[in-house]
């Protein structure tokens, strides 16, 4: 693996599986309004989306969201029952798995426990009838492109969970697929190398070029993989956008919340000034960077601030009153979460709500921060999100 | 930690120490297995000498007595070879022999062809574990009733003027009874496999089970058509219940008597049976060479299934 990770990414993978010379944009993904039901309950409900050829897109939300089920429609393992897949612009909804250009790692990975490593590899190939020579070839390139030659005759369960991931990977590119699905693909792996192998996840499509559409539940997977990040929830897709936009400017409720460490406040817009919005919400006042569009004054809506932009510092012991500034306000500090890189600061505000403050681990983070104590809590305009959708 | 070690270590940390932690853990290294030795010898004193009574020891008289000289009433304790050589040159007893071996033969292969099927739709088609389980038990209702009366069941069933031939007859398909349906070597290897296909089934089933739909979709992906998942996927893993299967109904149908007698009705035989006519006529010493000599033919049969099945392979 560390041949992939260590590589550069812009080498042409002469020696590898992958057709580097494959035109760009080739493995491009359409889904319009397609749609599965599972006894008249839409599991993915008409779901629009554009994947570009070449790009990394994660498919994010909790369990039951439906995104293993739009991976297994796209993969030709469930129907799509209503709606297109277009595959670089072809109708695929009815391409049965093994004609489409595309390839599934499945979750758990699925590997043949009675197949040896290269038989596993093999398999497409058999499957597509080609020569054995010919198929002893590709595969034995696969096996290289990924590491896997020394172990080429073991059983899979000979294996430990990342090198079992990486056979899945090789069976799964053997065939030299435009589009790679990968569900869960991390999942089964303990924490240390889940962060391996996201990179090296990421260095593989680089170097490949093709498309990967990976499933997972975890954001913070989603953030550091991927180019597009689709959050989903309730079959309906709620975002999407880079790991930077869905992360700061959620636009929702659902995935302010599901994007972790959000302060969701109810409030009430209370003035539209040039470029800023003022929202009243409970306890607090805010002050948003807002162009104001789609918003009026009256509405009620929701404001959410990420936990790393508010910054925290001792209150002034007496002064308890309640500062007359917008995005700020006075709370007391309940529980001091030490992560190691990271030091969570819970307070609750005087009507009993919590605010979360997140601070880098270093001395001034949390100097004279003491459980129990006041503490001012503030955060810039730019960084209160209105949650419109 | 014992008291001592832990006494050392407060008296003089830096050097004491070492040496108390690998005396303690010594001691603790002899102590563990010794315990837990004599429990397991316990728990496993009374099947051995179960197996030892019931079983080694019965095989091990049988085999004794095999080599013993007969008399019209029993036998005398003398050494001799007559009872297999006698056997050896029985064209009775070595076409029932063959009878038996081919009967056992075919019920193994057809239990096996028809189970497969039925533990594939079990295992692999219904979709929920509690539908799955409750088919299963189903499956297994025939053994709620005892194997005599499943075996008689047969009779009206099949009989010359049994319900089979009566609905032959009356739809104008025969002009006659016929007769090969009952008290015939086809009528006996019917009725085997019907009483022994759930023992074919069971074990694949188990097998089936524990394939893992996403390995099916894998080969699916890969572009496996169902022949090609069924050769090159399930087969394979099934492997070891078909063996285990194919042992228990091929073991079953050697040492059959009951069925043959009740459904051959003296038309056909087995050594099963011929061993049951030695005892009736108090002629033991040959009882005990037919019965020795279908066990060796019976673990050779195993041993052949157990090496070309590679089961601990598979496991």
């Amino acid at each position: 693996m560390a041949a992939i990770a260590t590589q550069d990414m812009d080498q042409t993978a002469a020696a590898g599986p992958a057709a580097s010379d494959r035109p760009k944009g080739k493995g491009t993904v359409e889904l319009r309004g397609v749609t599965k039901r599972f006894d008249g309950i839409a599991a993915v409900d008409h779901v629009d989306l554009t994947v570009p050829g070449g790009s990394y897109v994660v498919l994010l939300g909790p369990s039951g969201c439906g995104k293993t089920t739009l991976l297994r429609m796209l993969g030709g393992h469930a129907t799509i029952d209503e709606g297109e897949f277009l595959l670089d612009g072809v109708r695929t909804n009815d391409v049965p798995p093994a004609r489409r250009d595309i390839s599934t790692v499945f979750q758990h990975y699925g590997l043949f426990p009675h197949k040896s490593v290269r038989d596993n590899v093999e398999f497409g190939l058999k499957m597509r009838g080609l020569p054995r020579d010919a198929r002893r070839r590709r595969a034995e390139e696969a096996l290289t492109f990924l590491d896997l030659t020394p172990m080429a005759d073991r059983r899979p369960r000979q294996l430990s969970g990342g090198q079992q991931q990486r056979v899945a990977l090789a069976r799964a590119l053997v065939t030299e697929p435009t589009v790679l699905l990968l569900d869960e693909p991390l999942g089964d792996l303990d924490r240390l190398l889940q962060l391996r192998m996201r990179v090296e996840l990421r260095a593989l499509q680089r170097r490949l070029r093709i498309t990967f559409i990976h499933v997972t539940h975890n954001q913070e997977e989603a953030l550091a993989i991927a180019d597009q990040i689709v959050v989903m929830q309730d079959g309906r897709i709620q975002q999407v956008g880079s790991p930077q936009d869905v992360y700061r400017h959620p636009v929702n409720l659902f995935t302010s919340g599901f994007m972790g460490d959000n302060n969701v406040v109810p409030g009430r817009v209370s003035a539209i000034g040039d470029g800023e919005v003022w929202v009243e919400g409970d306890g607090l006042s805010l002050l948003a960077r807002h162009d104001g569009a789609g918003v009026a004054v009256g509405q009620n809506l929701h404001a959410s601030v990420r936990a790393s932009s508010v910054s925290a510092k001792p209150a002034i012991a007496n002064g308890n009153a309640l500062p007359e500034r917008p995005n700020e306000v006075v709370a007391t500090l309940i529980f001091l979460e030490y992560l190691g890189d990271i030091v969570k600061l819970h307070c609750r505000l005087a009507n009993g709500q919590t605010v979360v403050a997140k601070r880098a681990e270093n001395v001034r983070a949390w100097e004279g921060l003491v459980e129990g104590e006041m503490v001012r809590l503030e955060w810039e305009p730019e960084d209160v999100q209105l949650l419109l959708a | 930690m014992s008291n001592s070690s832990s006494r050392s270590v407060t008296a003089d940390a830096g050097t004491a120490r070492p040496a108390s932690v690998s005396r303690h853990r010594l001691a603790a290294g002899k102590g563990t297995p010794g315990d837990w030795g004599l429990a397991w010898a316990l728990l496993l004193a009374f099947p051995t000498a179960w197996l030892l009574v019931f079983l080694i020891i019965p095989v091990a008289v049988v085999v004794v007595v095999s080599f013993f000289e007969p008399t019209l009433s029993g036998f005398n304790r003398v050494f001799t070879l007559d009872n297999y050589r006698l056997l050896a040159d029985s064209d009775v007893f070595i076409r029932t022999l063959s009878n038996t071996v081919i009967n056992a033969v075919i019920t193994t292969v057809v239990t096996f062809l028809l189970g497969f099927w039925v533990a594939y739709y079990l295992a692999l088609v219904v979709p929920d574990l509690r539908r799955k389980f409750a088919l299963f038990i189903i499956a297994l209702a025939p053994f709620f009733t005892s194997f005599l009366i499943r075996a008689i069941a047969w009779i009206p069933m099949m009989g010359r003027e049994g319900l089979l031939n009566t609905a032959l007859l009356n739809l104008g398909i025969t002009s006659q009874p016929l007769d090969f349906l009952l008290y015939s070597d086809f009528a006996v290897r019917v009725a085997m496999i019907q009483l022994y296909l759930l023992f074919m089934v069971s074990p694949i089933f188990f097998s089936l089970s524990t394939i893992e739909p996403a390995i099916l979709e894998a080969a699916r992906d890969s572009g496996a058509g169902w022949w090609a998942i069924l050769t090159e996927i399930l087969l394979p893993l099934a492997r070891p219940g078909i063996v285990i299967g194919a042992v228990f109904v091929f073991v079953l149908s050697m040492g059959e008597f009951a069925t043959v007698r009740l459904i051959g009705g003296g038309k056909t035989s087995s050594v099963g049976l011929g061993i049951q006519n030695f005892v009736t006529y108090i002629q033991f010493p040959q009882a005990a060479a037919a019965a020795s000599i279908l066990v060796l033919v019976t673990v050779a049969g195993v041993v052949v299934l157990f090496r070309y099945g590679r089961v601990a392979e598979g496991l």
